[in-house]
């Protein structure tokens, strides 16, 4: 009856991409790979498989959970064709309380590559999507999936985790929004070949840059680039008239002094009316004076700003991670708690006790003329009684256990339990705080109350 | 006098003003919708002592300078919740609800027992006419100044290169405060002539002529010529950003000075004088 939950798999810190990829599913293989993964472990009762560049793990629930992870790191091993030993020892897995806390925690996007990065929470979703369409999820994994969109909402909503550029490229374009309104109506200017200039150029295209003039000493390559990323190619003897149109210079020129001059920029600004101009040099050496930042309206910021900003934003999602956790910790409690009242055995055992003992006591009563029986007899009498308390009993406990689909609050049970049968387990309790104290009286009280419904013994 | 509304008035304002700042302290937007609220809130109390002290005066009140602060602190709430809800931008509720909070109080304490007879040449329909577009104009002026500073604020960050990597839920970007300021500007300048206008006009039909070199008079007059500079320096010469924004604030100093110092020292028709 005991339904636990576990996790098992791989992620970013625990194993290198040479593991992780052989052991990665395609998105459309997961929904097959849970069918073949319930075959091959009887003992996972429900599953979910998250397969993502960074992690590749079963989140499952067994009333056996090292049997059911050692099931399923077998099923790993062949379906994935990779023999155990290539990633035995890069395995981690979760039981209980610290499986839903790292679920949590992965849906919270605090233990992601990029701490706070948001894919993962879609990935999490298409996961549960998935193990649904598979038929592979049951209440305990519905209930710690939707506890853990639960946690990854308020981790947005109550923290900046995700807030903050985390790469050199998005923290220039996170400054253009900061000097720019908007973008569409701006003109880039990007020169020279850097990976990383061409990178940001891209972002900037993506967030609705229309005018992008690329400039280059190789001017093949700034055609075919204009070409790819719908620009206009300048020729870079001739860039500079240019200059008093464009709001975002991205320089990345191979050159040993500074290409653009504060000077030379002077009359530009006056022409351009003083309309802010945000100057990115990724050049090194860099491409643009540093005395162009003093310059009314200009921005300039090289490598090295633009590496700081990316470590504040670093260093204030580490500080965000941890309010993340303290999130965490709450809904985790939250969750236990609901779990823990998942389970119906004490109840069970309760209502088992009080049936028992209503028998015990009523044939304790009749005592004295069932002596008088022929053993025979007697034997009937007691036959009698335990039929018909088995069937009640059997009848209570088949109806509370007929409950796959749907939720029935343990708790609930217990408390209807409790009303029901409450005589006798507040006698039993009574018995167990304070055992040679009142539990005969409360007998004595039962006998009466039993006479005053007059029954067949009076 | 003060009416019983007021103080629940100030309240509400102080509350805004409170959330405006713990929120910006805290670098968040969470309770900007409440104090939005509460700003709004406090302008419903406002009205209601205004309206009161509107029906005992038979006009609208501002007979003194604590009734004209009182209008001035009211009108400001009301643009700066258009302005906040309008450009999205709640950081300029950290300036509107203080000085909002700040004007209702000093107008509330300096605001003298005894009920004001409106002297008889001045209760004509051009008072709320006259008073309402002079103070819309200040309201505009006040805006521009905060909307001013958040722009230095975030300008020196870029320039110093402290800048975050993370722009906050709402964070304006510089051309957006520039821009607003500029038509914050615009505005404020065009109700501020055509309050000169207006007054010219009364003055004419009261007292045959149109302008005496009141100390009032001549202040607004200075003040509209330097507001007339800085609107045209951008015009013309393309001055905005850094450079508008300093001359918003330095000229918004000059505005508060007139303003207190034309009404408490150099009462003229325009003064608490004639109460």
């Amino acid at each position: 009856m005991d339904q636990t939950l576990f996790v098992v798999g791989v992620n970013h810190r625990t194993a290198p991409v040479a593991v992780r990829e052989r052991l990665a599913f395609s998105e459309d293989e997961i929904v097959g790979a849970l069918a073949r993964l319930r075959a091959a472990a009887p003992t996972v009762n429900e599953a979910a498989l998250i397969s993502t560049c960074n992690r590749v793990e079963v989140v499952g629930v067994s009333s056996d959970p090292a049997r059911a992870i050692a099931e399923t790191l077998n099923f790993f091993a062949t379906d994935r064709n990779v023999e155990p030993g290539a990633f035995s020892n890069a395995v981690y897995s979760y039981t209980a309380r610290d499986a839903a806390r790292h679920m949590f925690r992965v849906g919270a996007s605090l233990d992601s590559m990029v701490v706070g990065e948001p894919q993962i929470l879609g990935q999490l979703k298409l996961a549960y999507a998935q193990a649904a369409v598979a038929r592979t999820v049951g209440m305990v994994l519905h209930r710690a999936f939707h506890k853990a969109f639960t946690v990854a909402k308020r981790v947005r909503k109550g923290t900046l985790i995700g807030h903050g550029a985390v790469s050199v490229s998005s923290a220039a374009v996170s400054l253009a929004g900061q000097i720019f309104d908007k973008l569409s109506d701006k003109t880039v200017m990007l020169m020279g070949a850097g990976k990383m200039a061409e990178l940001t150029a891209r972002q900037l295209k993506t967030l609705g840059i229309e005018s992008l003039l690329i400039t280059s000493r190789t001017f093949d390559r700034a055609v075919r680039l204009a070409r790819e990323l719908g620009g206009t190619a300048v020729p870079y003897d001739s860039y500079k008239p240019y200059l008093k149109m464009v709001d975002v210079l991205i320089g990345s020129v191979a050159s040993n002094k500074p290409v653009l001059m504060a000077e030379e920029l002077e009359t530009v600004i006056r022409e351009r009316r003083y309309r802010p101009m945000f100057l990115i040099d990724m050049g090194v050496p860099r491409n643009f004076d540093e005395r162009l930042n003093a310059m009314q309206n200009v921005y300039l910021y090289d490598i090295d700003d633009l590496g700081a900003v990316v470590q504040r934003s670093i260093g204030d999602r580490k500080r965000e991670a941890e309010k993340a956790e303290q999130i965490v910790e709450i809904e985790l409690e939250s969750f236990l708690k609901w779990h823990a009242g998942l389970d119906l055995t004490p109840t069970i055992k309760d209502i088992r006790y009080s049936i028992e003992r209503l028998r015990d006591v009523e044939l304790g009563r009749h005592r004295g003329w069932l002596a008088q029986l022929e053993p025979a007899q007697r034997e009937r009498v007691e036959s009698l009684t335990r039929g018909l308390t088995n069937k009640l009993l059997h009848r209570i406990l088949s109806g509370l256990k007929q409950r796959d689909d749907e939720t029935l609050d343990a708790a609930f049970a217990a408390e209807v339990a409790r009303r029901l049968m409450g005589a006798e387990l507040d006698a039993r309790d009574a018995e167990i705080e304070d055992p040679d104290g009142e539990i005969d009286d409360v007998d004595a009280d039962l006998d009466e109350s039993e006479n005053d419904d007059g029954s067949p013994g009076a | 006098m003060n009416t019983l509304w007021i103080m629940p008035a100030l309240g509400c304002y102080a509350v805004s003003a409170a959330l405006f700042v713990f929120d910006r302290a805290q670098g968040r937007t969470r309770e900007s919708g409440y104090a939005v609220g509460m700003l709004g809130a406090g302008a419903v109390f406002h009205a209601f002592d205004l309206t009161a002290r509107g029906f005992q005066a038979g006009n609208i009140p501002v007979a003194n300078f604590a009734e004209a602060l009182s209008f001035l602190a009211w009108l400001t709430a009301l643009a700066g919740m258009v302005l906040i809800v309008r450009s999205r931008m709640t950081v300029i509720g950290a300036f509107v609800s203080p000085a909002v909070t700040l004007a209702l109080g000093v107008s509330a304490m300096t605001m003298n027992g005894g009920r004001l007879e409106l002297p008889a040449p001045l209760r004509s329909v051009w008072l709320p006419i006259h008073v309402t577009l002079a103070i819309l104009g200040y309201t505009m002026f006040v805006l521009a100044a905060s909307v001013s500073i958040v722009y230095l604020a975030l300008e020196s960050r870029l320039k110093s290169k402290r800048a975050l990597g993370a722009a906050g839920d709402d964070a304006p970007s510089l051309e957006k405060l520039d821009r607003i300021n500029y038509r914050l500007l615009g505005w404020g300048f065009m109700m501020l002539s055509l309050a000169i206008v207006s007054g010219a006009i009364w003055a004419d039909a009261t007292w045959g002529h149109f302008w005496s070199w009141e100390p009032k008079e001549f202040w607004s007059l200075v003040i509209w010529i330097l507001y007339a500079g800085l609107l045209e320096s951008r015009l013309t010469v393309g001055w905005r950003g850094r450079r508008a924004a300093a001359l918003t604030i330095v000229l918004f100093t000059v505005l508060v000075g007139s303003f207190v110092g034309v009404n408490l020292i150099f009462p003229g028709k325009h003064g608490g004088s004639f109460g």
